[in-house]
């Protein structure tokens, strides 16, 4: 909490500080970075822990909570925005259209998620999913050279708004349903109800839902997903697909293990169409891509219903599908941001198109960019010795300990699918002969970002092969152990 | 860390070494050969202290990932010996043969972590870790093909990748769906093999599935019909270490899984489908070898002829009996041997000539009688001339398939004749015959290639004349899967 209230805190700061003329974008970039580093390091403070309080009950009212769960989910999205701001910091340099205050709504975006997977009660949660929204459409649109630019905005601006008003409606649902809108209350409350009729809270649990897989693009939602992706420049992508979606999920879980877990079964066989359907047309639509970016984003939708074949087996392997989705959260947020970290890296030069065809041959001009992306697409695609791998095992385990072996199946076919689309581009980087001429302006690899990056490839594989064999330095146990642990904060009474 | 260890990371270790350090082609590929000569040595060094007995040996094991109880867990028995003594073999051989062929330091870097590839698949006892190896073997080779590759091979690269993905990712949903039933019947989370096999909750209706997603993964890297479709395009496709690699190595991967994991974990299944898995090989034998015969490329028609082969193989392996086990673990071995030989053979013919259909070929012998020695000594161990250890397999197959059924054995035995007879006509066409074709472009081996195929000529004569000394260290095993994993019994 305190995290929160540093990085809250650097947000108005850095507002106050980007209307002095003297300060320069440099400085609202490092200000930013040195508050995301702050708030990591007093996180991580109190991570590995099993707790649960609520700061300040008189103040806030038990709006608020803090427990080894919602420490967990701060270090994901903090690690996300700091490495976003990372990787960030040579695309912002190149294009001279962004403006200090970026920084400032780039924070206030991140308070706006931490207080999310903090929220303990419906509203609270409603305005920090505004915060962190409301953050996200002006970043989205803050290039203004591009048309796409501020059509990405406004189409996400006025889906997610409607979207937000389906939360709004269900938590009035809820409230009317159960006499309070606070998490762990209505759980009790709803305990005490069972066997009477609970149509209310059900339709009020599934407008919230209704936001919920909207804004992780699910079926039928993901409408918005390509186009915005693909108008947002490629670090707000990258900060979109993986740290938001993280969040996001930081809270429905919280909400569906704790609260609305007596009525859990009357969605399962929505969510298993709707997964179906996920899986499908995200793997149609990625086939079909010709950009990468929107490759990217077509794959962001499959990857989201991996997560969700997760999210319906919760219902019967509680433990280890949960801390499947926190695992696959975090393989996918790497993998993603690695990737979209690179190819922002590339194209930081205007000229550079992200097409399939412009990587023809890239490898044998670029080798160590080209292995860090085939590294990237193998952790996507779930290939063995990478992070992607162990998540999808866990992810398909639990579904199969769950008794949906079908819906794995199903992973399975969609994996297989993604195969083609990732291994695509790494044939077209090195089997080609290089075109030269198109890659002069990438620049070469040097300073900060390629090294975040090619550390985010290098944790990849760790991930994916670390094990006991090197003590004291976490690796995939490492993961497994403090996600279960984060589960069980859940049901500390 | 054990001998198997070594055998498994050194390549591994060696390729990343020489990957970062900026050496040249020559340099790597000196390494990759010195590195195979290790291994060989290491492998001999197994050999050698390998005890008679059907247990697992130079076992070794360390935890992975606790938390589902996922083990590095590796280990010999007699049958991954003399798969582990082939491909030590025959990887010198390979190198010695490519000597010159491949110019490219990438190549040669792909080559070494193939080759850890297969030995960490060859000893694996724990599932997850098999597969981890079965899918990462599959990189390289893709590496390899796409790079060095000839004609369509960005897509057929493509495709075989997807191809073999699909099935090993059935086999992965079985792999998974045994380590939950393990967990629901035991309360702890096991992905080894010698743990898996005491699971009796599957319903019968459970196994069939688990056991085709692991049939169907097996059948694509082997192939049987009707899963050969990636075959033609990327034999034709890769570059003759590619070839080498796919045929006598990883198909043999194949059946060798077969046998490692589909055998203990569903032994009643394995009994059950004996006769149709026979049936099937039987029918890839007759139909791939019919589909060799109309081949006028001469790669094109070895790669079905191996397929043919492959049939046989696999046949043999579901006549559960030992003359039939016994004779597919030696067919595994002469096959491999020979197949390996004849396109590493192709590979060099196609340095000097180029590729070419088999009427622009003729009259080689005159022109390179070293080659064309060898080139006999392989094709007949391919067709199972008598003296040479083809001939001992294919008749303990024959004996073994007649042992279970006899109108199959029947079968068999007059297919084998006719499906390898045409290799005959091949090696007279191309080889011996003066055609008028201009074939003055063809050189023969050099001091290398003679050198690197001395000790697969000789295995051959050598298993052909005394297969007891090479089958002893394996009946105790296979005796041991027959009588105490399928319960059949069988002697020999």
């Amino acid at each position: 909490m305190i995290a929160f209230g540093c990085v809250a805190l650097g947000a108005v700061l850095l507002m106050l500080l980007s209307a002095m003329p003297k300060v320069r974008m440099e400085h609202c970039s490092l200000f930013a970075f040195v508050t995301l580093l702050i708030g990591l390091i007093l996180t991580l403070a109190s991570f590995g822990e099993l707790f649960t309080f609520f700061p300040l009950p008189k103040f806030f009212h038990k709006m608020v909570i803090v427990d080894s769960y919602s420490v967990y989910f701060d270090a994901i999205i903090l690690s996300g925005a700091l490495v976003t701001s990372l990787i960030g910091t040579h695309y912002f340099q190149a294009k001279r259209h962004f403006k200090k205050e970026f920084f400032s709504l780039f924070l206030f975006s991140v308070s706006g998620m931490m207080l999310l997977v903090h929220a303990s009660e419906l509203l609270s949660a409603f305005i920090a999913l505004e915060i962190a929204s409301l953050s996200l459409y002006v970043m989205i649109g803050f290039q203004k050279v591009h048309d796409k630019r501020v059509e990405a905005s406004f189409q996400y601006l006025v889906l997610g708004s409607l979207a937000g008003i389906f939360f709004l409606l269900g938590s009035a649902f809820v409230y009317a349903g159960l006499g309070t809108t606070i998490l762990g209350e209505m759980g009790n409350r709803l305990d005490t109800l069972m066997g009477k009729d609970v149509s209310l809270v059900t339709i009020g649990a599934t407008l919230i839902l209704a936001t919920f897989l909207f804004k992780i693009s699910a079926f039928p939602f993901q409408n918005w997903t390509i186009d915005v992706y693909d108008g947002s420049s490629l670090p707000v992508s990258a900060f979109m697909a993986a740290t938001f979606k993280v969040a996001i999920f930081g809270f429905i879980l919280r909400l569906m293990l704790v609260d609305f877990d007596p009525i859990r079964d009357t969605w399962d066989t929505l969510f298993i169409v709707v997964i179906i359907a996920t899986l499908l047309y995200g793997s149609f639509l990625a086939i079909i891509q010709k950009s990468l970016k929107r490759m990217l984003a077509a794959s962001s939708i499959v990857h989201t219903g991996y997560l969700l074949i997760a999210f319906v087996s919760i219902g019967y392997a509680g433990e280890s599908a949960a801390s499947s989705i926190i695992y696959y959260l975090v393989a996918y947020f790497l993998s993603a941001m690695g990737a979209f970290g690179l190819i922002s890296y590339i194209a930081a030069d205007e000229h550079v198109r992200v097409t399939y065809e412009d990587f023809r041959g890239f490898a044998h001009v670029h080798p160590y960019m080209a292995a860090m992306l085939s590294v990237f697409m193998l952790s996507l695609a779930g290939i063995p010795s990478t992070i992607g791998f162990v998540g999808k095992f866990y992810i398909f385990t639990g579904a199969i300990e769950a008794g949906y072996t079908f819906l794995a199946v199903c992973g399975v076919v969609a994996t297989f699918v993604s195969v083609y689309y990732y291994f695509k581009l790494i044939a077209l980087m090195y089997f080609y002969p290089a075109c030269d001429s198109d890659w002069k302006d990438v620049p070469s690899l040097k300073g900060i970002t390629p090294l975040t990056i090619g550390l985010i490839a290098v944790a990849i594989i760790w991930g994916g092969i670390g094990n006991t064999f090197i003590a004291y330095f976490p690796g995939v146990d490492f993961l497994i152990d403090t996600a279960r642990l984060s589960y069980m904060s859940l049901f500390i009474k | 860390m054990g001998v198997l260890s070594w055998i498994i990371f050194l390549p591994m270790a060696v390729a990343f070494v020489l990957l970062i350090l900026p050496v040249g082609a020559k340099a790597t590929r000196n390494g990759a050969f010195g590195v195979s000569l290790v291994i060989f040595a290491l492998a001999f060094y197994v050999h050698e202290h390998f005890a008679l007995s059907a247990q697992m040996q130079f076992y070794e094991q360390y935890d992975w990932i606790k938390s589902y109880g996922i083990t590095y867990r590796v280990g010999v028995d007699g049958f991954s010996l003399i798969v582990l003594m082939l491909i030590a073999t025959l990887l010198p051989s390979a190198y010695l043969l490519l000597w010159h062929n491949e110019r490219s330091k990438s190549y040669w870097i792909s080559m070494l972590f193939i080759q850890s590839g297969i030995s960490g698949t060859l000893f694996s006892l724990d599932l997850f870790l098999f597969y981890f190896f079965w899918e990462a073997m599959l990189l390289p080779v893709f590496m390899i093909i796409g790079l060095f590759g000839s004609g369509n091979r960005v897509f057929s690269t493509l495709k075989i990748t997807v191809y073999t993905i699909m099935g090993s990712l059935f086999m992965f949903v079985s792999i998974l769906y045994l380590g939950v039933a393990h967990y629901y019947e035991f309360g702890a989370w096991s992905f080894a093999l010698s743990d898996l096999v005491r699971i009796s909750t599957l319903t019968p209706m459970n196994q069939t599935f688990l056991f085709a997603g692991f049939m169907i993964a097996f059948a694509i890297k082997i192939p049987l019909f009707p899963f050969h479709s990636w075959l033609l395009e990327t034999y034709s496709t890769s570059p003759t270490g590619g070839v080498f690699l796919l045929s006598s190595i990883m198909a043999k991967l194949g059946v060798y899984a077969l046998v490692r994991f589909t055998m203990p974990l569903f032994p009643d299944l394995f009994v059950a489908y004996a006769r149709f898995f026979i049936g099937l090989g039987i029918f890839g034998l007759i139909y791939f070898g019919i589909a060799a015969i109309v081949q006028d490329n001469i790669k094109k028609m070895l790669a079905y002829s191996s397929a043919s082969h492959l049939g046989l193989i696999s046949a043999g392996v579901f006549s559960l009996n030992l003359q039939g086990l016994t004779g597919s673990a030696f067919l595994i071995v002469a096959h491999a041997i020979a197949t390996g030989g004849l396109f590493l053979l192709v590979g060099v013919m196609q340095r000097h000539l180029g590729i070419r259909p088999l009427s622009a070929l003729g009259g080689i012998a005159k022109r390179a009688p070293w080659f064309s020695v060898y080139f006999a000594v392989m094709l007949f161990c391919t067709v199972g001339i008598p003296g040479t250890n083809g001939f001992v397999a294919e008749l303990l197959i024959v004996l073994g398939i007649f042992h279970y059924n006899p109108y199959l054995g029947i079968l068999a035995a007059l297919t084998v004749l006719v499906a390898a007879s045409y290799m005959f006509w091949v090696f007279q066409k191309a080889i011996l015959v003066q055609s008028g074709n201009d074939v003055s472009q063809m050189r023969d081996l050099s001091f290398h290639e003679i050198v690197g195929l001395f000790p697969l000529a000789f295995l051959i004569v050598a298993m052909g004349v005394y297969p007891d000394f090479f089958l002893a260290k394996i009946t105790p095993t296979l005796q041991y899967y027959l009588d105490t994993i399928l319960h059949v019994g069988g002697k020999v």
